[in-house]
């Protein structure tokens, strides 16, 4: 695929392209090398497989392809490949990872560090093609390490460090790299393209299947069953499940590391796990989580500039749920307004306003809060929807609560 | 040590042809070019006050009387080939050996002046291509015997199956011939079941082996074989599946890697529905029979609905190799074994091995192999192959066969069968013959 050289922009960098979200995750899969690739196409993720598939035919990605009939299926063979010792990749969303639920919650079980992109879809029905965060976060408690990424170079640079962070020995899970469908995946804008040998030092020698292994020359049995109500006791499956868990938590400081590494090399430094914005003497704040956090932070400095004292805390990294990092900056502030792209069924909120809640239980002082619920089957979130979100945190602040939570694209 | 080959007969098939005498005509034939029955060595005795005929013929024993009451070793048992050989150079003609035999296999020649006995026509006997009725085959799996029984058993003993159970057959016999570099993939079902992936940290498998889901077998192995063709390695990825696995809930991820032609050996073990779990029916489970899904009752009288034909579906996939087997048949089996295995190099072989349950049909576990020999015998279930662009060919005949009660009635799933169902089931076994007799070119 012919794309035009901009010009040299860092160190590592090897050319600057004007691409969107879903080529710049494919170039990330180029640069990491994965040995096979599996694809099913469903929008909006269906143009990142058309890209990986041309660089597989054009030799730019030295991968098998697999076109295979489902996503079920997809996963299916990454599952197999991994455990032959291979480096894995596909991307789904939506329905498609609904079909993806059988293989895909046991992934983490067996410890595969498989990386899949989810282009974030709002769930169905009502019948809808449309980003929004409801597929990604129906997964939230299946073991896979979630990362959501706020803007297209972002998805490019995660990704490799996807696989650093899925292949690390203390973590070994599988990892979503997760971009909201719309906005980042057709959204376009200028990114650099790290240099192959700065990915290959980077990303260092694959070794994904030491731990659990289809192979003649060692040969074991893979998922046996293992005791629980029958047999010798529950000890050996308590023993994986707490793994996992651990494994989970370690996963904190490895993607720490691996996005303080990335800034060393490459110069893009992102806070891997809490983004804190203009928060340091701020009363209040919002959360955002995503590419939503553009606009956010837009109307964040719009209100500053009005005398408001508020500021914005993004979450990237949500599982493992970087709980220490989000309680500290909400410590920082009086009343939050958590903003979310989807819902939390039977909480009457939003999911990540949820898990917000436990922090500030940890933060051991008063903090109001709210819910804001937008974007949903991929609803623009302006600068106008998130002035009107400061405006309810403001009053939250002041004394006036509300039940239930805004519905910011209620009414548009 | 070695096995050895040997004539069979069937005394109710000889009887349909009322004293053809076509198996003694032929070797008189062969033997003296004469159709003088004298010549024959083989000899039917027609059966009194009703009973069945009786064969009268050599039967290659293992531990032979006739060669012990030979005074002259013109007898001897051959090591090589098993068969008893007559020296007539030694032989005094003293006939001590025609009284020592107890199954008439050695009779004098009044015209020859000597004994005469059966030396297997070389391997391919003139009397049984001669029987019309089928009612002698020659036997020849005690070749399986001689060319597999020093390949490792790849299934440690001991697996948990039921008494008489079919599939673990089929488990060893395919494994051990297949060999070590394999990946196994045996997805939830009696495999499993048996404690062929194992239990808490043991395994009953020697190589490598995996609980895929019940749902993704073929998707799993493609990605497992694809890496090892890109590491170089050549390793072959097997599946050994319950026919749900196959042919219900994991039929897209079957489907889909036929299609892309992987290169897997795909072993579906059809004991027409959940056995596992309580025999529960699939959409293999035959037209009436009981399960614990399609119960009978007042209102319900076993299965309502005709069983999946997975093979001739996994044949209009065109994949590089398609078979039925039956472990009544195993030198078939074996046969197709190995052309599988070839093909799994060049893409999808699949093999589809009716596998009759003991447990689950209600039969006693001593009878599974002749279980499955009804069902071939009277075309329930047909043995043939296709290899990739060519015909379907049966390699065991379809001509008449057996009515269809003398499979049914050994089963106490279809003992509850009314006269109704059991035309209908007739009518289905013919339709299915005739399907196939199409895609065999045959009409």
């Amino acid at each position: 695929m012919a794309t035009p050289a901009l010009k040299m922009k860092h160190p590592g960098c090897a050319q600057s392209i004007v691409c969107d979200g879903n080529e710049a995750a494919a170039w990330a899969v180029a640069l990491a090398r994965p040995d096979l690739v599996a694809v099913y196409p469903i929008t909006p993720q269906s143009s990142l497989v058309e890209y990986v598939s041309q660089f597989i035919a054009d030799g730019k990605i030295q991968a098998e392809l697999m076109n295979v009939e489902g996503e079920h299926s997809v996963l299916s063979a990454l599952h197999g490949a991994a455990l032959a010792g291979g480096r894995t990749y596909t991307a789904t969303c939506g329905p498609g990872l609904a079909f993806m639920f059988e293989p895909y919650w046991r992934t983490p079980g067996m410890r595969l560090p498989i990386v899949a992109s989810l282009v974030t879809r709002d769930g169905i029905t009502p019948q809808c093609v449309w980003g929004g965060q409801q597929d990604a976060m129906t997964m939230k408690e299946t073991g896979w390490i979630q990362i959501y990424c706020e803007t297209v170079q972002e998805v490019l640079d995660t990704t490799i460090m996807a696989y650093r962070i899925a292949e690390h020995h203390d973590v070994m899970l599988p990892v979503n790299i997760c971009h909201d469908g719309n906005y980042l995946s057709y959204g376009v804008t200028q990114v650099d393209v790290p240099e192959q040998s700065a990915v290959d030092d980077y990303l260092g020698e694959k070794d994904v299947n030491w731990h659990v292994a289809l192979d003649p020359m060692r040969p074991m049995a893979v998922d046996p069953l293992t005791g629980g109500a029958g047999g010798p006791g529950p000890s050996k499956f308590v023993a994986y499940r707490k793994g996992l868990c651990e494994g989970m938590q370690n996963a904190l400081g490895v993607i720490e590391q691996a996005h303080a590494d990335w800034a060393d090399i490459f110069g893009r430094d992102y806070a891997p796990l809490v983004e804190e914005y203009r928060l340091d003497d701020a009363d209040y704040a919002l959360v955002t989580i995503g590419s939503m956090t553009g606009a956010a932070k837009d109307a964040i400095d719009s209100a500053r500039l009005r005398g408001e004292r508020v500021g914005l805390i993004k979450i990237k990294t949500f599982r493992p749920f970087p709980v220490e990092a989000m309680t500290r900056a909400l410590k920082k502030v009086e009343a939050v307004g958590v903003v979310d792209r989807s819902v939390h069924y039977g909480w009457d909120c939003g999911p990540l306003y949820q898990e917000v809640l436990s922090c500030l239980y940890r933060a051991g002082k008063p903090v109001a809060s709210g819910s804001f619920i937008g974007g949903l089957a991929g609803a623009d979130l302006t600068e106008g929807h998130f002035a009107r979100a400061i405006e309810r945190t403001a009053q939250l602040l002041a004394g006036t609560e509300f039940d239930g939570p805004v519905w910011l694209n209620e009414n548009d | 040590m070695t096995a050895y080959n040997t004539i069979a007969f069937d005394p109710s098939r000889c009887e349909l042809c009322n004293d053809c005498n076509a198996c003694m005509t032929a070797c008189s034939q062969i033997k003296a070019g004469t159709d003088d029955l004298l010549h024959s060595r083989i000899k039917i005795v027609a059966g009194f006050n009703g009973n069945p005929p009786e064969l009268a013929l050599c039967r290659q024993c293992g531990d032979p009387e006739c060669t012990k009451s030979c005074p002259s070793t013109a007898l001897t048992k051959n090591p090589e080939t098993g068969l008893i050989d007559w020296d007539e150079s030694l032989c005094i003609d003293c006939l001590l050996c025609t009284v020592g035999c107890t199954y008439g296999g050695i009779t004098y020649n009044a015209e020859l002046k000597h004994v005469a006995k059966c030396d297997h026509c070389d391997g391919d006997p003139a009397c049984v291509k001669a029987c019309p009725s089928g009612a002698l085959t020659y036997i020849t799996s005690a070749s399986i015997f001689n060319e597999q029984h020093e390949r490792e058993d790849l299934f440690v003993p001991g697996l948990s199956a039921c008494q008489g159970c079919n599939s673990e057959m089929i488990m060893r016999h395919s494994l051990r011939k297949v060999g070590p570099d394999t990946v196994l993939a045996t997805p939830p079902g009696c495999i499993p079941g048996m404690g062929s992936v194992g239990f808490n940290g043991t395994t009953g498998t020697k190589v490598p082996v995996f609980h895929p889901l019940l749902t993704n077998t073929a998707s799993m192995l493609a990605g497992v074989k694809k890496q090892y063709n890109r590491m170089g390695r050549n390793v072959t990825a097997m599946a050994l599946a319950g026919d749900g696995g196959a042919g219900d809930v994991g039929f897209q991820s079957l489907s889909g890697a036929a299609e892309r032609n992987d290169q897997i050996l795909f072993i579906c073990v059809d004991n027409e529905g959940y056995m596992n779990t309580g025999m529960q029916a699939s959409g293999s489970t035959s037209y009436g029979s009981w399960t614990t899904t399609t119960p009978v009752g007042t209102e319900m009288k076993g299965k309502r609905t005709s069983q999946k034909n997975l093979a001739m579906i996994m044949m209009n996939h065109n994949c590089e190799y398609v078979a039925t087997a039956s472990t009544a048949f195993v030198e078939d089996y074996y046969e197709k074994l190995d052309k599988a295995l070839a093909a799994s190099e060049r893409g999808f072989a699949y093999l589809h091995i009716y596998s009759p349950c003991p447990t689950g049909w209600r039969f006693p576990s001593s009878q599974t192999i002749e279980v499955c020999r009804k069902g071939v015998e009277t075309n329930f279930a047909p043995l043939w192959e296709y290899e990739r662009g060519g015909e379907l060919r049966f390699t065991h005949s379809i001509d008449n066969p057996l009515p269809v009660e003398a499979y049914l009635n050994l089963s106490g799933k279809y003992r509850h069968v009314s006269k109704e169902q059991l035309a209908h089931i007739q009518e289905q076994v013919n339709e299915r013959v005739k399907s196939l007799k199409r895609f065999a070119g045959l009409n």
